[in-house]
């Protein structure tokens, strides 16, 4: 079968770029990655990208198909053809590239170091093996699953905009660790995880979540991190009191109080009058004194209440079960 | 044959951005959809109540529908994206998980709410006119084609992704917005960033980031010629249209570039006037593109 794609092309020895157009033939099963190589072996040998275990598994060949980062040995190559699409092949975004398709992991791997990738200990380390009940191992799954190949980060739009963002990958693998029952740093890693470039960084774009080729859903993890967070009552940070706004005012009038999301978030933007005055010109800013309420708001005032009580049960059982577990893993 | 349903505005639409929810209802009575009030309705929790209380959001949201399925309809219709995937994903993990369901039920039943058998469809409004038979009532009602007017769609994330919960349409190549806008006799302007991010989420908490992210599709739908931008979501809307003089300060540019509600495009290809739409209420304003609009009598 014949196949056609644009490469995106950068030498940093000339610093020259472009698009170059191949056509090769290959069988009709062909990955992206086998036609890659079909290029390099008979065009040209020139074209550079990363490769290894050709299986979905190693995460080395990450790179973008018309500009949605995937992995090159996961993409079949003739649906595309039929379509009569030439794809266009570019390196992943948010990482600066070295040639052609390869970019520099570096910058990724600081951010997984940064997250403190490793079982914290105590001074009690167990004296035999943890007994981790299956239960425990299923939450944290799906983010065991990360094969670090950084198509998540490749299209983070957080991280567009500021690159010191922990970013999906890391985050995902921090609520790993945070969710290990193993583990004996929980707050410590909760107050790394709360900084400024940490989970409230994520404008929920939900990039990372469609690109992710192994199902980890980076985001739902970041989302479990901020639960822990607010869980523990950590309001340091003006995204946590953001939600506080949300989840309080659902139970005084089962609507958003618009009128003390910006006080109470950052009581200093309150004081950007010039904002305010456009937004009650444009007739945004509904009355304090008469917020809309919903009706039957008891219905949810109960809710409300019955929830906080259920989710502080299951914390205090969740604690319980881990020090069971420690205590027989230290006999 | 006129199409009833459950009708969620959600908080946005029912509080500052009352426009959308005024134009919402002018053009269903002229696409002939029965939207029908839920009574009690609340606020779906947004992102935030989600991420930091998700057991609690499971709750708000299974309550709503729940109401909608005490109004006998199978569709709950919604006119938010983040209000679409927050009611989708809780819909689809209920459906999914019979024992979460009862749980989740048995909680309802003890606050005197009304449990949820799992009967109901979330959509938006952007997907019943962007195909089948309301296209088709869309193309009839559009009877004052905006003949040169360019619009370039914003689709706001969360109703592309994630696809397995929304799946509509291809979440890189999404057309429903285009389709609509050509129904509406205007011209589609295509530009990258149209399928990412306007910032809103985290623009209170992490203003420079969430302005960083809004600024890339304001400058290049201006680039690309448009006349004025189109969202089906409120809170794109909000962040497209509030925080545009930030953006533009921010980058030193100048934008000026004027917000439509999705049912407000819609709207004025139907004949509804600048009033009935209530384009007085933006914030950027909207005459440059509503004065085209309107200029053609």
């Amino acid at each position: 079968m014949q196949f056609t794609l644009k490469i995106e092309r950068w030498n940093p020895e000339t610093e020259q770029g472009g698009l170059d157009e191949f056509t090769v033939e290959a069988p009709e099963t062909a990955t992206l990655l086998d036609v890659l190589d079909v290029v390099k072996d008979e065009v040209d040998g020139s074209v550079t990208y990363r490769k290894s275990c050709r299986m979905a598994v190693c995460g080395s060949c990450g790179m973008r198909i018309d500009g949605a980062a995937a992995l090159a040995c996961k993409t079949p190559m003739a649906p595309l053809a039929q379509e009569g699409r030439v794809p266009v092949i570019s390196p992943m975004g948010n990482l600066p590239v070295i040639k052609d398709l390869v970019v520099d992991m570096d910058p990724f791997w600081a951010k997984f170091r940064a997250v403190k990738p490793w079982l914290e200990e105590d001074d009690q380390p167990p004296v035999k093996e943890w007994r981790v009940q299956q239960e425990e191992l299923d939450r944290i799954m799906k983010e065991a699953l990360c094969i670090q190949c950084g198509a998540c980060v490749s299209e983070c739009n957080s991280m567009q905009s500021d690159p010191e963002f922990l970013g999906p990958a890391a985050l995902a693998k921090a609520a790993k660790f945070v969710g290990d029952v193993r583990d004996r740093d929980r707050k410590g890693r909760l107050e790394l995880y709360n900084g400024p470039h940490g989970v409230w960084d994520c404008t929920r774009c939900y990039f990372c979540n469609e690109r992710c080729p192994k199902g980890v859903d980076p985001r739902d993890a970041i989302a479990k991190i901020g639960a822990e967070i607010y869980s523990e009552g950590m309001l340091s940070d003006k995204a946590a009191r953001h939600a506080q706004v949300f989840d309080v005012s659902t139970r005084a009038t089962g609507y958003l109080l618009e009128t003390a999301l910006v006080p109470y978030t950052d009581p200093m933007k309150a004081l950007d009058i010039k904002f305010a005055m456009q937004m009650a010109r444009a007739g945004k800013v509904p009355n304090p004194l008469r917020p809309h309420r919903a009706k039957k708001l008891g219905e949810v005032r109960k809710l409300h209440k019955l929830l906080k009580t259920q989710e502080a049960d299951a914390r205090a059982q969740k604690r319980a079960g881990v020090s069971v577990d420690r205590e027989e893993a230290g006999s | 044959m006129k199409q009833s349903y459950a009708y969620y505005p959600g908080c946005l639409a029912s509080l500052s951005q009352k426009e959308l929810d005024v134009s919402t209802r002018a053009i269903a009575a002229k696409l002939g959809m029965e939207l029908i009030d839920i009574p009690g309705f609340t606020c779906c929790g947004a992102g935030d109540v989600h991420e930091a209380r998700p057991e609690y959001y499971l709750h708000l949201n299974a309550r709503i529908l729940g109401q909608a399925e005490q109004l006998e309809q199978d569709t709950l219709l919604t006119i938010c994206n983040v209000c679409t995937l927050n009611l989708r994903q809780a819909d689809l993990r209920l459906k999914g998980d019979p024992e979460l369901l009862e749980r989740v039920n048995a909680n309802l039943r003890d606050v005197g709410a009304a449990p949820y058998a799992g009967g109901v469809e979330v959509r938006h409004l952007l997907w019943e006119i962007a195909e089948g038979e309301g296209y088709e009532r869309l193309k009839a009602i559009a009877e004052k084609p905006l003949v040169g007017v360019r619009i370039a769609p914003f689709y706001g994330c969360q109703i592309l992704r994630p696809s397995k919960l929304l799946g509509f349409e291809d979440p890189d190549r999404p057309q429903s917005l285009e389709r609509i806008i050509e129904a509406c006799g205007a011209e589609p302007v295509d530009y990258p960033s149209k399928i990412k991010c306007c910032g809103f989420p985290i623009v209170l908490a992490r203003e420079e980031v969430a302005l960083g992210e809004l600024i890339q599709p304001l400058a290049e739908a201006r680039d690309a010629g448009a006349d004025a931008m189109v969202t089906p979501c409120p809170l794109c809307h909000l962040s497209l249209d509030a925080w545009q003089s930030k953006a533009a300060r921010e980058a030193d540019m100048d934008f000026g570039m004027p917000i439509f509600h999705l049912a407000q495009l819609v709207g004025a290809a139907a004949g509804l006037s600048y009033d009935e739409l209530l384009f007085k209420r933006h914030v950027t304003k909207t005459h440059p593109a509503t004065d085209k609009i309107y200029a053609q009598g």
